[in-house]
């Protein structure tokens, strides 16, 4: 019997072929039963789906040691874990990605109705067997390591080092899925902690963007994420976890919601494969990097691997481009250029904000809410009162009227959702980075403000 | 514990199903409770259902093989991967032989209906082929007799037993 490590295994738990464990009660009757899945947690440890309290369960409460024989998806070889029982978690991020991951193989195999992850059993690994086969027979060849995969991560790498600006670092991220993994949608939302909603910095592969779209923290795929700080992947979809626009919420519910501001989540509207992966930086969760395929079995735990490590640099450069405050050439605010004489040509516009909750509309059309709200409706106001055009993230920091939160402002991330936002929906209003934390902010046509107390 | 005089009674549904070639896995348990387990090479069952043969090879199944000659004890359960129905059997009089030649026409023909039934779900003839690939010669067959039956169909009745001594 040879040692085996469990990373050679890790084809045999992505749920393709279910696994069958063998128990024992107390006075040795055997008993043998199908798991749904078979987890990897770590180098030593696995969770087994907990669904049913059956003979299996009651066998292992009495005995914790059991044998589980797993079959490789391509080479065909068995293999068995020897594992002991250590304990039940029914919330955390175990039991979240295998409750969202079983919800998928329920669906796909017709049994949504049945299964129901009551709990995630964690087993420790004792010993793993490569079980001896036909010695006659010429054994399957195994899938071609993929070692693309490891280039691919290194083009990436060196693309987001290249990045000085947090604009750059989302582009070059969404551009190595593409290019070099070959996934075609994808999408990296940022955490406010203050709201506790994520909200879509970037996309890629959708009909509309969906900047500024927003979800709950817990909510489907992403918001589970984000919430328990581990990836979440998904072979097969479960309409579980689909979202439905009807849960997002709009205005506050003051009855004064009669015109929506909710900008549309921009993804698939048949996924099949779905995976999030959440961005942590100094130990804290910045946002989720999230990809889908219209496809089943698109992404698998080398994917997974790779963009938790993918989104480790994304993850710090965010960080460092938040930190970064290097004073600008001439620092604005001391002189202000007088406003040109001339008003802008350009077509007019007609610029509403609404205090209760720093929505901006443009001639009547919904453009964005919240702190990117407040930021754009001070840009407005100090650009027509003042004159001003240069401006700096310190200044909004030092603003009280922002609201922006003391640790982890996600200040670049908002003016980036600003700026992007603007570029698709009101491109008359113009956001421009000049250099580290300062920009320009300039208008094309002559603006007139509301200021609506509501 | 309890003794059942008779077998349990299968419906003619179940003993068809385990008739055609499904699923098989064997399971054992060693003397300081390991359990030991493998998937069977190939079954036969008697049209009653009072007489079941599993195949399994010497080399894969070496452990599962030693605790059943040693104990008798033994759990199999029979699935259909494309319906997921499942039933359990378990016995305390598990026999070993050895495979005898006309053995091989059984375990040709489990084989080729595990490939009709693996195959609509997307596994290849080679891949099964694989999957139950051995030598008659390093075959060695348990025949029982089932002491007791449980559904073990996911959902309410999973661990219900099944059809028990005819009355």
């Amino acid at each position: 019997m040879s040692a085996v490590d469990l990373a050679e295994l890790r084809p045999c738990l992505e749920g393709a072929i279910p696994a069958m464990m063998a128990t024992c009660a107390a006075d040795g009757t055997p008993n043998v039963a199908y798991i749904s899945q078979v987890f990897y947690v770590d180098e030593r440890h696995v969770a087994l789906s907990f669904q049913f309290f059956n003979k299996t369960r009651k066998n292992l409460l009495a005995q914790p040691r059991s044998t589980v024989l797993v079959l490789h998806p391509l080479t065909a070889c068995f293999y068995r874990l020897h594992l002991r029982y250590l304990r039940t978690e029914d919330s955390g991020p175990v039991f979240e990605s295998m409750k969202a991951q079983l919800a998928g193989i329920a669906s796909h195999s017709g049994m949504a109705h049945v299964f129901r992850l009551l709990g995630s059993d964690i087993h420790e690994v004792c010993e793993i067997e490569r079980v001896p086969g036909d010695p006659s027979s010429t054994p399957l060849p195994p899938a071609p390591p993929r070692c693309n995969l490891l280039g691919a991560l290194r083009r990436g790498s060196a693309r987001l080092a290249a990045c000085a600006t947090l604009d750059a670092l989302l582009d070059a991220t969404l551009q190595t899925l593409e290019q070099d993994l070959g996934i075609r949608h994808a999408m990296v939302l940022i955490l406010d902690p203050v709201t506790e909603r994520l909200y879509t910095v970037a996309s890629r592969g959708y009909a509309t963007s969906g900047v500024g779209s927003e979800i709950a923290l817990g909510d489907g795929v992403i918001g589970v994420a984000a919430r328990e700080r581990t990836p979440v992947r998904i072979m097969h979809m479960a309409s579980a976890y689909l979202y439905s626009r009807a849960l997002r919420d709009s205005l506050a519910g003051d009855g004064s919601a009669a015109i929506s501001t909710d900008i549309p989540y921009p993804g698939l509207p048949e996924p099949r494969s779905q995976l999030a992966v959440p961005l942590l930086s100094a130990g804290r969760v910045l946002g989720v990097l999230f990809v889908e395929s219209p496809l089943e079995l698109q992404f698998s735990f080398e994917d997974e691997d790779l963009l938790v490590t993918l989104g480790g640099q994304l993850a710090a450069g965010i960080d460092l481009m938040q930190e970064s405050a290097e004073p600008c050439p001439d620092m604005p605010g001391t002189e202000h250029p007088a406003a040109p004489a001339k008003a802008p040509a350009g077509p007019r516009l007609q610029v509403r904000h609404y205090r209760s909750n720093d929505s901006v509309f443009v001639n009547n059309a919904y453009l964005i809410k919240g702190v990117a709200g407040a930021i754009l409706w001070k840009l407005l106001q100090d650009r027509q009162r003042q004159g001003r055009r240069e401006f700096t993230n310190r200044e909004l920091r030092l603003d009280r009227a922002l609201r922006l939160p003391d640790v982890a402002d996600n200040l670049e991330a908002r003016l980036l959702l600003l700026q992007r936002r603007l570029a698709e929906q009101c491109p008359q209003l113009h956001i421009e980075k000049t250099g580290r934390g300062c920009f320009h902010f300039d208008t094309a046509g002559p603006v007139e403000l509301e200021d609506v107390a509501a | 514990m309890e003794h059942p005089a008779a077998p349990p009674q299968l419906n003619r549904d179940l003993l068809d199903m385990m008739a055609r070639g499904v699923s098989v896995i064997v399971s054992a348990c060693g003397h300081d409770l390991t359990p030991s387990v493998m998937r069977a090479l190939g079954s036969q069952i008697s049209a009653s259902g009072d007489f079941v043969t599993v195949y399994l090879g010497q080399r894969p199944s070496a452990q599962l093989l030693r605790d059943v000659a040693a104990s008798g004890r033994m759990a199999v359960v029979f699935s259909e991967p494309s319906t997921h129905r499942t039933v359990q059997l378990k016995t305390r009089r598990a026999r070993l032989r050895e495979a005898r030649p006309e053995d091989a026409a059984v375990l040709q023909r489990y084989r080729l209906a595990m490939q009709q039934e693996l195959g609509g779900l997307g596994f290849g003839p080679a891949f099964v082929s694989a999957m139950f690939a051995h030598r008659i010669d390093d075959v060695v067959a348990v025949e029982f007799t089932p002491d007791e039956a449980f559904d073990q169909t996911p959902g309410p009745r999973a661990g219900q037993p099944l059809g028990g001594p005819a009355p």
